[in-house]
């Protein structure tokens, strides 16, 4: 008997709660919570609470993650997920590759491959005629640079008798990070003689990229990291490495403060040319489509370019925006070499691993 | 009142897992066990870190209590903390090597999150001040050949940790690679094959005149003795300065070899077990430690928390007459990439370094019987067997020369592998455990037939250590040991490894007369021989 009594008791009380639940979330829109993986540059981006509030109140949608390498994504295990957010177009077509035309994929965001450096290397490199200047941002003439790293020129030759070693750039390793293979790719154009390398001149050009890959090391695996190490242990231990330009803006804009006792040291640096990581959304579901859209809405696209470093359709160029922090952003990217395809990279990642 | 209940409480806790862990040969470590620091109230964070941070615990504990949590701290080498990465780190919420290197390595399963550096300190020598005058080191810049003509002429030893095991010791050994390859990046498997490296690594490699598992227990180990040099960081070589001049004697001078340079920078790290309590308390205590506060009181400690200089109000810890430089940019070497590094470090354990002379000294008295005795063997079965041994980086090195000397009140048998091929160490291995415990113990005795052992060989060619497995309980003769230790005319470190209901006084004891440690190898086994094989 007592049994059965707290038997129904605990049936009413389950209802109540049930019911209370139906209440409240009838009142409320409905919030669709989607999931996906995303590289881990966008991480601050997705948990930006601003971003957060008006993909809640204009878009009814919450975006959960997973992080993941942009072509490590690619073969991840994708039950249960709705979009996937890599870092660059070659990401898409290996996607294609394997699983064919996804439901919907548009580019949401843009960042070009930029050096970053101190100001003494900055006036090193112009002292041997490598910079020019357009406005308040630099620009590095990439085949000299090329050059210089090809023939093992030490720093103190270019004047910086501090520095131990031969001029190189630090990146991460290209077969896991998206930033160390948009520079390889970049790499690979340049001694192509600037023009995007095809299959048919992969084996020139290998060789020379091996080589200079080979010079590096010990790689990074992952972009934030190889940036704060370049902040941190100064001119000596990472005179120049290989990012994104967003990354710079991003920190200039979350951390003002520090970035301002370092912003009259650290450069950025274009390459003349560069490329670009282009940010391809791509939508699995139709819950994925509706991320998709509050990702393009203007003010997401805003705060994606003041706040992160995003260059948006909108946002391209700096005049349109006060709110930059950071300093020598270049007014628009106007050098740019397309990537490699797909079957080429695939080559180059391959063989650099 | 409370904190003495909460450490009685600990003590009982720590036994019963002991004991626990003390049915598991290799041991396991529980929740409970004893971390060697801990500090704070709150939500528990398990910390594994490097030895050097041994400096900051005053630092750690201020910022435990301001951010509210509670930190276990356990210490190890580098090395080893990207081997316990590498398998997940299950038992800590954080690590926090020399050097961010050892976390990406070990890194393998995606679970750091939150890394940052939490101060900068280079590895460099430092040498006694009247030493480095009379090679002329003083005031000019210093290349790893200099130092190795210092070597080759007999003018000076140096101590150094192990380069399996610690940051310091790793940077300093890829640095004297590079150094002799007369190359300055891109370091290749190709290159590690060349004999004429080989031989002059090997060379170099003889100068060592210590070696330990750990930087902070190197530097320990250094104050302790009289040695000429030791390769560590800068600030526990300003930390040993410090005590040197305490004591009214001579500093080190630090001489930054500018071919051979590296950059300890000291990343703290979540690892992600799924728990938003503690990422949230980690994160707490992360942002304590980098306040401006607490990153003055490390800098205050002989760090540096930037790459340009140091502050005006610790400048003076920074004293340039020990030859410290804070003006100078810090150029470090290059690491080489993984498979490099990996194939570099084990061809410095079972080639490059110093063929170890080790001799076990090994309790088979009636009080061994049943558990101790179990235990004692299965350890010989950890190190004498290769491919145990190999699984932690622990395999022979060439040249070595392993002897066991089995003893109770008296000397039963001394057992000697014939040399260090696989096969004899299986040998000597079967012929240790066909022994049975029986009789007394006089651990003392056995310890003066090791020394005595010894005498047949030429030291300066072998990194020597005593080895003495044992529960510990003895009959006193440790004055007559003491008495005759001035005849050997040497000092060889006497480790001891303790099993079974041990009662380790007599062996902190020998111990502190031999430079050497005592460790439970009923907790951890592997970190017991791991840490004795640094130290040879």
């Amino acid at each position: 008997m007592k049994k059965k009594i707290i038997g129904l008791v605990l049936l009413i009380a389950i209802m109540l709660v049930i019911g209370g639940i139906y209440l409240a979330t009838s009142r409320t829109p409905k919030i669709v919570a989607v999931d996906g993986y995303v590289g881990g540059e966008k991480i601050e981006l997705l948990e930006d609470e601003e971003v957060q509030a008006i993909f809640e109140e204009a878009y009814g949608v919450q975006a959960d993650y997973s992080r993941a390498g942009s072509l490590d994504m690619m073969t991840a295990d994708m039950e249960g997920m709705d979009y996937l957010f890599p870092s660059s177009s070659i990401a898409e077509e290996y996607y294609e590759d394997l699983h064919g035309s996804p439901q919907q994929s548009e580019i949401v965001l843009n960042t070009p491959i930029v050096l970053y450096t101190h100001r003494a290397v900055l006036d090193a490199f112009d002292s041997q005629g490598l910079i020019t200047q357009s406005g308040s941002a630099y620009y590095v003439d990439m085949p000299r640079l090329v050059e210089l790293i090809q023939n093992d020129t030490a720093w103190a030759d270019i004047g910086l008798p501090d520095l131990y070693g031969t001029i190189s750039v630090d990146t991460t390793d290209p077969a896991s990070s998206n930033s160390g293979n948009m520079f390889a790719a970049l790499l690979a154009n340049v001694l192509n003689g600037g023009r995007t390398l095809t299959e048919e001149n992969l084996p020139e050009i290998l060789p020379q990229l091996e080589d200079i890959f080979g010079k590096l090391g010990y790689m990074e695996t992952s972009s934030s990291d190889l940036f704060s190490q370049f902040l941190r242990m100064g001119i000596g231990a990472k005179p120049v490495i290989a990012g994104y330009e967003s990354q710079l803006i991003e920190y200039a804009a979350l951390y003002p403060e520090q970035y301002d006792a370092i912003k009259d040291d650290i450069i950025m640096l274009y390459p003349a040319p560069t490329v670009w990581s282009t940010h391809v959304f791509i939508a699995l579901d139709d819950s994925g489509e509706l991320l998709l859209d509050a990702l393009l809405d203007k003010d997401v696209q805003r705060l994606a370019w003041e706040k992160h470093g995003f260059r948006t359709g909108n946002y391209t160029t700096v005049s349109e925006s006060e709110g930059l922090i950071a300093a020598g952003v270049a007014d628009n990217i106007t050098q740019v070499t397309q990537v490699p395809s797909y079957d080429v990279m695939k080559v180059i990642i391959e063989q650099l691993q | 009142m409370k904190k003495r209940l909460t450490a009685l409480f600990i003590a009982f806790c720590t036994t019963v897992a002991a004991a626990g862990c003390a049915l598991l040969p290799g041991g396991s470590s529980g929740e409970n066990e004893e971390s060697d620091f801990s500090a704070g109230r709150g939500e528990s964070i398990r910390i594994l870190s490097g030895s050097e941070n041994r400096e900051l615990e005053e630092v750690i504990a201020d910022c435990a209590d301001k951010a509210g949590v509670h930190i276990e701290i356990d210490y190890q080498g580098s090395v080893d903390i990207m081997m316990q990465l590498q398998s997940g780190a299950p038992d800590y919420d954080a690590v926090w090597p020399a050097s961010s290197i050892w976390t990406s390595l070990g890194d393998t399963q995606h679970l750091v999150k939150h890394s940052q550096s939490v101060s900068l300190t280079p590895v460099v020598f430092g040498i006694r001040q009247s030493l480095a005058e009379e090679l002329g080191f003083i005031g000019r810049d210093v290349s790893v050949n200099d130092i190795l003509a210092a070597i080759n002429s007999g003018k000076m030893k140096f101590c150094m940790t192990s380069a399996t095991q610690s940051n310091s010791g790793a940077s300093a050994y890829i640095g004297f690679l590079y150094a002799l390859l007369g190359k300055q990046e891109g370091l290749t498997d190709a290159d590690l094959q060349s004999e004429d490296l080989k031989a002059r690594i090997r060379e170099f490699l003889s100068g060592v005149e210590r070696s330990s598992g750990s930087s902070d227990w190197l530097k320990d180990m250094f104050l302790a003795s009289d040695y000429d040099a030791m390769v560590n960081y800068e600030c526990l070589i300003i930390d040993a300065n410090e005590q040197l001049i305490d004591e009214g004697k001579e500093p080190l001078y630090i001489v930054y070899p500018y071919d051979g340079l590296s950059i300890a920078d000291s990343p703290l790290g979540y690892v992600d077990h799924d728990d938003d309590k503690k990422e949230k308390s980690f994160l707490a205590f992360q942002e304590a430690l980098m306040t401006p506060e607490s990153q003055s009181a490390i800098e205050a400690t002989g760090r540096r928390i930037t790459a340009n200089g140091v502050s005006e109000e610790n400048k003076d810890v920074f004293n340039s007459d020990w030859g410290i430089d804070t003006e100078r940019i810090l150029s470090p070497i290059q690491m080489p990439e993984s498979g490099v590094l990996m194939n570099a470090l084990n061809l410095y354990q079972t080639d490059f370094k110093k063929p170890s002379l080790n001799i076990y000294c090994l309790d088979f008295s009636g009080s061994m019987y049943g558990e101790g005795e179990g235990q004692l063997k299965d350890a010989m079965s950890q190190i004498l067997v290769q491919e145990n041994a190999k699984k932690n980086l622990l395999q022979a090195s060439s040249g070595e020369v392993n002897i066991a000397i089995l003893f109770n009140e008296g000397v039963i048998t001394t057992l000697q592998a014939e040399d260090d091929s696989d096969e004899a160490l299986v040998k000597l291995y079967e012929e240790i455990i066909s022994q049975e415990p029986g009789g007394g113990t006089n651990i003392y005795l056995a310890a003066s037939e090791a020394y005595r052992i010894c005498m047949d060989y030429d030291l300066e060619d072998y990194t020597p250590a005593v080895i003495l497995m044992t529960d510990g309980q003895s009959s006193d003769y440790s004055m007559e040991f003491e008495r005759g230790l001035p005849e050997y005319g040497f000092i060889i470190p006497i480790f001891s490894i303790t099993f079974g209901d041990a009662d380790p006084e007599q062996l902190e004891g020998l111990a502190e007369l031999t430079d050497g440690r005592v460790f439970d190898g009923t907790e951890d086994l592997t970190a017991a021989f791991r840490s004795v094989k640094g130290y040879n």
